[in-house]
């Protein structure tokens, strides 16, 4: 019994010995104010250390724009994604622009069009923006019968105008584009006009120094894509607003017409004329397809039938708006008219007979039988559509 | 004392056996007790579920819940053209008109407004405030009203264009006939009724019979038709109809829309027989 009673004493003491040699004194920082303060060091060993080695300010929340994934120091900087809504004043007589849901209007997807539309950037060899054909002081169209493309190839057909597009249910002159989106992805490519492929066009602006960060405020990506490239486009051209011309003025009450333009407004106006049908409302145009008796058959250019496979559609072309349209010659689709007088001739002369000629051209090869003095008087009220404020800002 | 414990025992069975059951003893109830027999007056009945709606065709009105499963009357008004009682073909200088010119019909469009259904102790229900109709575009020519109250209506009237309330420039600026039927703010405003198009004669003579409210005067007209079937609605236009009776009117390759004299006439004409309903 002595025996069992010393030997469990000595394991006891064995055990408390091998603990004891963990608890040792240990050395190492022992101020607590340092960094590697060490609590179970006894001895200090002059290693404290008081301050992080390395440190990066920055917002340290990956949902934020300006994430920082290197930061160490969360500064509360974080900018988190809001873009600010873009609002359209829809002038008097105007009916709601048609806005895509998936692209509504912003601030900074406008200002990012703006910058595109401006920009050789899309054209193959970085030489022909959207702004070259669609000039501003001619009321975002182009001067030349025909433009010519970076190859110098001429199109076929005239640049049209610009104005008020958001009110357009279908683009280009025979509506092969139902949406100013799908109609921005076209001239890019197009052969005889940008030349380029989207691919380059992607890859060229993901490498630029400015538009990764604009495209990012505007849409929140951080891949660019021919998708929002042709959204921030036409969210620029939704904002080609014309509607302080003279004569809104005078209907405004503003501004008095001169007497020539108020005999042009009453020709206009009736059946006289006959314009107001297809040229109706503050829109100036009906969102249709007209043959207004330009050529005889078989025609050069079939117009409206190129995309709806209807001879009945052969020769129609869609109703451009006339607000501006002092300066948007050359006219008609092949630009074939430089002035206006030239226009009202073609009108007053009565127009051409073929199978599809609108049933609004009611006097052919008889026409409206104008005086001189009418024809000036429609002119002058023609150009009451100018509208300087667009033409220039 | 045996006897004594038995009769009690037999007493003790007795009462219970005599004992009534009470219960509810109505077999529709959810609580029905098949063994009461006395009737304990608190029987509960499952909600009658059905159609709640009282405008619906099966409308069941014992329901409390509705099932989803009413049925609305759904109608269809069918707009169709006629020349000399033959469906119209457009584009071919086929016709001849009350005043022996050759014609061709290429553009009908009109609005016909306020078209209301009646039943015969005066109740009205409008089904559409203003329907445009061109008949190039297919989806025009057929009014869809997927759900009307049902009620026995046997009449429906409609106005051919826009009378003077509904006539106001900018008032439909969001509609499908917006902007080809603006009527000049210079010959009164509002907008276009109808335009008949075509050519008469020779291709090269066009004319466009255009009607609609000049100079501020009201020429719409307010038609009503008895009816027997009030699920598919016919609404006829015959359009030589407009040419003639009570007067004949002459096609011009002059304008009309300022003509006092000719919208007046259109429309004694238009009142008398261009439309029917079957």
């Amino acid at each position: 019994m002595k025996l069992g009673t010393y030997t469990f004493l000595w394991i006891i003491l064995l055990f408390i010995f091998s603990c004891k040699k963990d608890l040792a004194p240990a050395s190492g920082c022992t101020d607590s104010m340092a960094f590697n303060y060490n609590s179970l060091a006894i001895t200090d060993d002059g290693s404290c250390s008081y301050e992080i080695t390395n440190t990066m300010e920055g917002c340290m929340d990956s949902l934020a724009i300006n994430y920082n994934s290197e930061a160490t120091i969360e500064n509360e900087s974080c900018i988190y994604f809001s873009n600010t809504p873009y609002v359209i004043e829809t002038p008097y007589g105007f009916p709601n622009m048609n806005i895509p849901s998936d692209n509504p209007m912003t601030v900074e997807g406008v200002a990012l069009g703006k910058k595109l539309f401006k920009d050789p950037i899309l054209s193959a060899n970085n030489t022909q923006a959207c702004i070259n054909c669609h000039q501003q002081n001619f009321a975002f169209s182009d001067p030349k019968q025909f433009s010519t493309g970076i190859d110098n190839i001429q199109g076929v057909r005239n640049a049209s105008a610009l104005i008020n597009i958001g009110w357009n249910t279908s683009f280009n002159w025979d509506g092969s584009s139902l949406t100013l989106e799908e109609q921005a992805f076209e001239p890019v490519t197009n052969e005889i006009e940008m030349h380029n492929d989207w691919n380059n066009v992607e890859t060229t602006l993901n490498l630029h120094a400015d538009y990764p960060t604009l495209f990012k405020e505007a849409f929140n990506i951080d891949y660019i894509d021919s998708n929002h490239i042709v959204k921030a486009i036409s969210q620029f051209e939704r904002t080609l607003i014309s509607a302080n011309s003279k004569l809104d003025r005078y209907l405004n009450n503003e501004e008095q017409l001169t007497i020539s333009e108020l005999n042009g407004y009453a020709i206009f106006n009736t059946e006289k004329g006959d314009c107001f049908h297809c040229h109706a409302s503050q829109l100036f145009m009906d969102n249709q397809f007209h043959n207004n008796g330009l050529d005889i058959e078989p025609f050069l250019d079939l117009g409206r039938a190129k995309v709806t496979a209807n001879a009945s559609d052969n020769g129609k072309f869609k109703t451009p708006t006339l607000r501006n349209i002092e300066m948007s010659s050359p006219y008609m689709h092949d630009g074939r008219f430089t002035t206006l007088e030239e226009v009202v001739e073609h009108y007053d002369s009565g127009g051409k007979y073929s199978t599809t000629v609108d049933p609004l051209m009611k006097k052919l090869g008889i026409g409206l039988q104008l005086t001189n003095q009418e024809k000036i008087d429609l002119v002058a009220y023609l150009k009451t559509l100018t509208d300087h404020e667009f033409i220039t800002q | 004392m045996k006897k004594i414990f038995l009769l009690f025992i037999s007493i003790l069975f007795f009462f219970s056996a005599c004992k009534k059951e009470e219960g509810c003893m109505e077999p529709t109830a959810t609580n029905y007790n098949s063994e009461a027999t006395l009737n304990s007056g608190d029987c509960n009945y499952a909600p009658i579920t059905g159609c709640t709606d009282s405008t619906a065709i099966n409308y069941l009105a014992t329901a409390t819940i509705n099932d989803g499963s009413c049925e609305y009357l759904s109608l269809n008004i069918n707009f169709k053209h006629y020349v000399d009682d033959i469906e119209l073909i457009a584009n071919e200088m086929i016709y001849t008109n009350p005043s022996n010119d050759n014609y061709s019909i290429q553009t009908l469009r009109y609005l016909i407004s306020d078209i209301t259904l009646h039943t015969n102790n005066g109740d009205e229900t409008l089904l559409n405030e203003v329907h445009f109709i061109d008949i190039s575009i297919d989806s025009t020519l057929i009014l869809n009203i997927p759900q009307i109250n049902y009620q026995n209506y046997t009449s429906i009237s409609f106005t051919m264009g826009l009378d003077s309330i509904k006539n106001i420039t900018n008032l439909f600026l969001n509609e499908n006939f917006f902007p080809s039927f603006v009527w000049p703010e210079f010959l009164g405003g509002g907008y276009h009724y109808m335009q008949l198009e075509g050519d008469f004669n020779t291709v090269f003579n066009g004319y466009t019979t255009h009607t609609g409210g000049t100079n501020g005067i009201d020429f719409s007209f307010n038609k009503i038709f008895s009816i027997t079937d009030i699920t598919d609605i016919n609404i006829n236009m015959e359009i030589t109809n407009w040419y003639k009776n009570p007067e004949i009117f002459d096609l011009t390759t002059d304008g009309i829309m300022g003509d006092i004299n000719k919208q007046t006439i259109l429309k004694a004409n238009g009142i008398e027989d261009v439309f029917s309903v079957n």
